[in-house]
């Protein structure tokens, strides 16, 4: 958490009737500026908090796709890391800050266009429709 | 309280022990999640929402034996992810059982019925049964006609069988809790042990982001929910907790007491936020900065939490580690609740949007109730 985050006071918290929602950014496609430290910093904590692979190339040109699911931030990017899944290999894999040069929001969100609101309305025109079993189903895994 | 003797007895000796040893952070449960797929796909669920690939990936037994070594829990609560979908559950649940840890297996029950022959029923296992209310409104919820119907069969069955088994419930803005009472009858009547409750988070990478109650409306849901209580009704949970979800005693988040193992590694800080992982619960305990959590620190993401991962384990660590919190323990088993304030709120309308705060006349109540 830092400085500048909103704090609530016990008192505030205690009386609070319905708990502010975080915003869902649209990131899919996004291909963020990486010139200067703040600007890589900041991609990578996106990168962090995106639900779908990204794909890095890293400064020796190896291009690769990725889940990114941590981020040790340190003093200096040469510090700083992440940790990734990509497809192909099982075990998880480390990489400086420093070792990145290009970042792509290139995978699918799987958090967006799921809100209660769509399934309700879908529901509702299913059902109207006269379907049975209404259902929403997981994505496919292959 | 619907917990066996045996179980109390392992949780109260460890309380004590670590109370003792002066050990002020130590786990209390452990959330093992050995896959985030799942054969459900309900909208706004914050866990499973990843690309193919990482869903795909699970722990492997040997994975998931060193995480509760190491962590040393008492108890080990499974969810996911839909457990029953790991081919290696059953060896996973053998090898927890030769450590004999208690163990709840949360499951929305789709493939329960199917795969009961291969589990044997101990006092160590239990099947925590997804179930957020009756046959509508849990359909409704976890987006699939017929999921209850399924739910139940396997529930019966492993009743049948002589399994241990609770419902687990989640209750979002909205809720009506008369229906919620009406529903525990039901259960109650399918012949489980006992009921697991909890309000909704607000996951902050879920996809739905508008359903969360803030505190105020929890304590007067779950304060009608709870109060006036049937003699049949059985919670599987500490009384104390069940006391802070209707608001008459207050405790702050203790989130390295239900810590969280996954794919990732140890989720920091809890269950519910995604902040990161470290490599070893060692490591997870000593570099978390734990005073950033908690209604204390002001953080606006643990503002709404009132979730047992962050709130269970103080109220059983109360209950078992003094005099004072043991005797309110027994008081609340066996008491009923009652309340004629809750009855008149169970007259009221859900609630929705925003209102305005109004102080309920009852003395002995801690925090302050309010009305829509």
């Amino acid at each position: 958490m830092t400085a500048e985050v909103l704090k609530y006071t016990r008192e505030q918290v205690e009386s609070l009737e319905l708990a502010p929602g975080a915003t869902h950014e649209n990131l899919e496609g996004w291909v963020p500026e990486l010139a200067t430290e703040e600007e890589v910093r900041q991609a990578l904590e996106k990168a962090f908090d995106y639900r779908g692979d990204v794909t890095i190339t890293t400064k020796s040109g190896e291009r690769m796709e990725a889940f990114i699911f941590n981020r040790h931030t340190g003093a200096t990017l040469a510090d700083s890391y992440v940790q990734y899944f990509t497809p192909s290999v099982a075990e998880k894999r480390k990489l400086s800050y420093t070792e990145i040069a290009r970042l792509e929001f290139s995978g699918k969100d799987r958090a967006a266009g799921k809100h209660w609101e769509d399934w309700v309305k879908a529901y509702n025109e299913r059902k109207a429709a006269g379907e049975k079993n209404i259902a929403l189903h997981p994505d496919k895994l292959d | 309280m619907a917990v066996p003797i045996s179980q109390m007895w392992t949780v109260s000796s460890y309380v004590l022990k670590k109370k003792l040893s002066g050990n002020k952070r130590y786990p209390l449960v452990l959330m093992l999640e050995p896959l985030f797929r799942c054969n459900l796909a309900c909208a706004g669920c914050g866990k499973v929402q990843y690309p193919p690939h990482v869903l795909k990936r699970m722990l492997t037994p040997e994975e998931c034996f060193a995480a509760v070594d190491e962590c040393g829990a008492p108890m080990v609560s499974i969810p996911g992810g839909e457990p029953l979908l790991h081919p290696q559950i059953v060896e996973i649940v053998k090898g927890l059982i030769a450590r004999k840890k208690y163990i709840y297996l949360c499951t929305n029950a789709l493939e329960l019925k199917r795969r009961l022959p291969e589990f044997t029923p101990s006092k160590y296992l239990t099947f925590s049964v997804h179930l957020d209310g009756d046959r509508e409104h849990h359909d409704f919820s976890v987006c699939r006609e017929g999921g209850y119907d399924l739910a139940v069969e396997g529930i019966k069955e492993a009743v049948k069988r002589g399994f241990r088994v609770t419902t687990n419930a989640t209750f979002f803005d909205g809720t009506d809790p008369n229906s919620v009472r009406g529903f525990f009858d039901e259960v109650m009547g399918m012949g489980v042990e006992g009921i697991v409750l909890s309000p909704g988070y607000s996951y902050e990478k879920a996809p739905d982001q508008n359903r969360f109650m803030g505190r105020a409306r929890v304590r007067r849901l779950f304060r009608a929910i709870l109060s006036n209580r049937k003699p049949t009704w059985k919670f599987n949970m500490s009384p104390l907790f069940l006391e802070f979800l209707m608001g008459d005693r207050n405790y702050d988040c203790i989130p390295w007491g239900m810590p969280a193992f996954n794919i990732f590694g140890w989720q920091r800080p809890c269950y519910l936020l995604q902040e990161g992982y470290a490599d070893s619960y060692k490591e997870l305990l000593e570099t978390t900065k734990w005073e950033e959590y908690g209604v204390p620190s002001g953080n606006p993401k643990c503002a709404n939490c009132m979730v047992s991962c962050g709130y269970e384990a103080p109220a059983v660590m109360d209950g078992f580690g003094s005099l004072k919190g043991f005797l309110a323990m027994v008081r609340g088993t066996f008491s009923r609740y009652n309340d004629p304030h809750a009855l008149k709120l169970l007259n009221e309308p859900a609630p929705h949007g925003p209102a305005t705060l109004v102080q309920i006349e009852r003395g002995d109540h801690e925090l302050e109730e309010t009305r829509a």
